[in-house]
């Protein structure tokens, strides 16, 4: 008697032990990052740049924007299960008055100007 | 009597003569450079004065800064969505928020927020003249003029008299409106009824016309890109061309007879005197 409720105990505690890794596995998953840089034609003045930000920000799962006026470069960080596509990317940078040159997705943080 | 009479009409004569010499040389007045205020970390795109002192919008910091004439900050106050060129009217700052596309209002250190008609994107400019509320609505390309419950839509997108492209900036003065028709590279002027009156800055060749100052004698354009301020008589004349001394400059304020010209690059104001 003694050992069967031994067994049940450690049977039940196995599984709560393996049901809390698949939930902390699956949470893990859901929060992971992308990054991605677009590189952006004709972002002149801080009216354009904070115009894309602001089209930008629109978009589901971003979670931050930093524009660099200088470069031409938006770098977003977006919740990897809600990455926008680079065709929706595209579209908000041509819709925001500008010529979208190229998008790029990372797993890794891209190397800001002014964190240098 | 006789004597009397005549001693006067001389009198007015002289009077009106002077006055009318006083405006011709406010007209033909030339800005010259006095200096340079280092605005530290402060990204400006709108000026206003009050007083002695000066608002400035941050918009990097997303904040409203005020300063007194030598730079030195005396109050801010953070938690602005983008703001970019304010108005004053008596003691409220008009301040539109280009992210959220509200105007708030910042009076006695409160903060309220002024009741919009028409739904907006991208708020670039206000202007406000006693119940008269203009608004530049940068990516609609129109204005927007608000009197009490009533809306009027002024331009469309387009490139034509009367048109708008990205406009960035407006004022209302003597019941009209100057337009900075930002991506246009020019001042568009238009009556209370949405009509065009006339078009400022065609032949200078003017990169981006990001600001507009209209004084009692004089149209004031800050030309973001060149790099300068274009100085024009009320017809459109130009009188004066400042440059050399600016970073890409926003926007204008006139204060005791000096010109305060805000740079956004170069995080600092240019200080000209007539």
């Amino acid at each position: 008697m003694k050992n069967t409720v031994k067994h049940t105990g450690l049977l039940v505690l196995s599984l709560i032990f393996f049901f809390s890794l698949s939930t902390t596995n699956a949470q893990t998953s859901s929060n992971e990052i992308t990054y991605v840089k677009v590189e952006v034609k004709g972002l002149a003045c801080p009216f354009c740049a904070y115009g894309l930000e602001k089209k930008l920000k629109e978009l589901k799962g971003i979670e931050t924007i930093k524009i660099d006026v200088e470069e031409g470069l938006a770098y977003l960080t977006t919740l990897t299960s809600q990455k926008p596509t680079k065709e929706t990317l595209e579209k908000i940078v041509t819709d925001a008055g500008f010529t979208p040159s190229s998008v790029v997705f990372s797993k890794k943080p891209f190397n800001l100007k002014d964190e240098n | 009597m006789k004597i009397r009479i005549i001693s006067f009409l001389i009198g007015l004569i002289v009077i009106s003569g002077c006055s009318e010499n006083k405006k011709k040389k406010k007209e033909s007045t030339s800005w010259k450079f006095s200096k340079e205020i280092q605005l530290g970390n402060i990204s400006p795109i709108g000026i206003v004065a009050q007083g002695n002192f000066l608002w400035l919008s941050d918009v990097d910091n997303n904040r409203i800064v005020k300063i007194d004439l030598d730079g030195k900050t005396i109050e801010s106050f953070d938690g602005f969505q983008r703001p970019m060129h304010i108005a004053i009217q008596k003691d409220k700052i008009y301040v539109p928020e280009f992210t959220s596309d509200a105007v708030k209002i910042i009076e006695n250190r409160n903060v309220s927020m002024l009741a919009l008609k028409e739904n907006t994107d991208a708020i670039g400019g206000i202007s406000v003249d006693g119940n008269t509320v203009a608004i530049a609505d940068f990516y609609n390309h129109r204005i927007i003029l608000q009197q009490y419950d009533k809306v009027a839509i002024i331009g469309k997108e387009g490139h034509n008299d009367g048109e708008l492209y990205y406009p960035t900036d407006v004022e209302i003065k003597n019941e009209l409106i100057y337009v900075a028709d930002a991506y246009n590279n020019r001042v568009q002027v238009f009556d209370f009824e949405g009509n065009y009156v006339k078009m400022i800055g065609w032949n200078e060749n003017i990169k981006v016309a990001t600001g507009v100052k209209v004084t009692d004698t004089q149209i004031i354009i800050a030309d973001f890109e060149g790099n300068r301020i274009l100085i024009y008589d009320l017809n459109g004349k130009l009188l004066q061309t400042l440059s050399d001394k600016y970073n890409q400059p926003t926007d204008i304020e006139i204060v005791n007879d000096k010109m305060y010209v805000v740079n956004y690059k170069g995080k600092s104001i240019s200080v000209f005197n007539e």
